[in-house]
């Protein structure tokens, strides 16, 4: 992230602006939880057909 | 209204990987259908009459590829990225309590070169 210093009397540079991902960098190799699987029982569906 | 149950992992619960070994070769039940789908595929066991959704293709790829390898690990490292490593395992893990897959018994065919 880019730090500028300004003084009061001068208005911040537009390339001051913070930009979203410098303040929420996520890890490109971040693992989430992967579910995989997901298992169910068709018992008691005979009527659905 | 149907007797449906899910039995997907809760987030933050531990791993069923008990009773699956990864040192040990699987390979995909003969008595499962695997149908393909857009999100990887659909397993149906025709004993237990339960439904499976793999909800990755990288897993069906994976478990197609088992009985090709002299191991599960080893079916793993050659199909998955390390970093998706242990979410495979708990997948397998998952598989074979399900009875989708299991121990391969047929001794490991060789490819020739």
């Amino acid at each position: 992230m880019t730090v500028t210093e300004t003084t009061p009397d001068t208005a911040l540079p537009e390339s001051a602006e913070l930009r979203a991902d410098d303040v929420a960098e996520t890890p490109a190799d971040e693992v989430v939880d992967e579910v995989l699987v997901e298992e169910i029982s068709i018992d008691g569906m005979c009527g659905v057909y | 209204m149907p007797d449906t149950e899910t039995t997907a992992p809760r987030p933050g619960a531990t791993p069923a990987t008990a009773g699956f070994d990864p040192a040990a070769r699987y390979r995909l039940s003969p008595r499962v259908g695997l149908r393909p789908e857009p999100f990887g595929a659909l397993a149906y066991h025709f004993d237990t009459r339960r439904l499976v959704f793999l909800k990755s293709t990288d897993l069906v790829d994976l478990v197609n590829a088992l009985a090709d390898h002299p191991s599960a690990a080893a079916a793993i490292d050659h199909t998955v990225e390390p970093r998706r490593r242990s979410a495979f395992v708990t997948a397998l893990a998952s598989l074979a309590e399900s009875g989708v897959v299991e121990p391969a018994v047929e001794p490991l065919l060789e490819h020739p070169a």
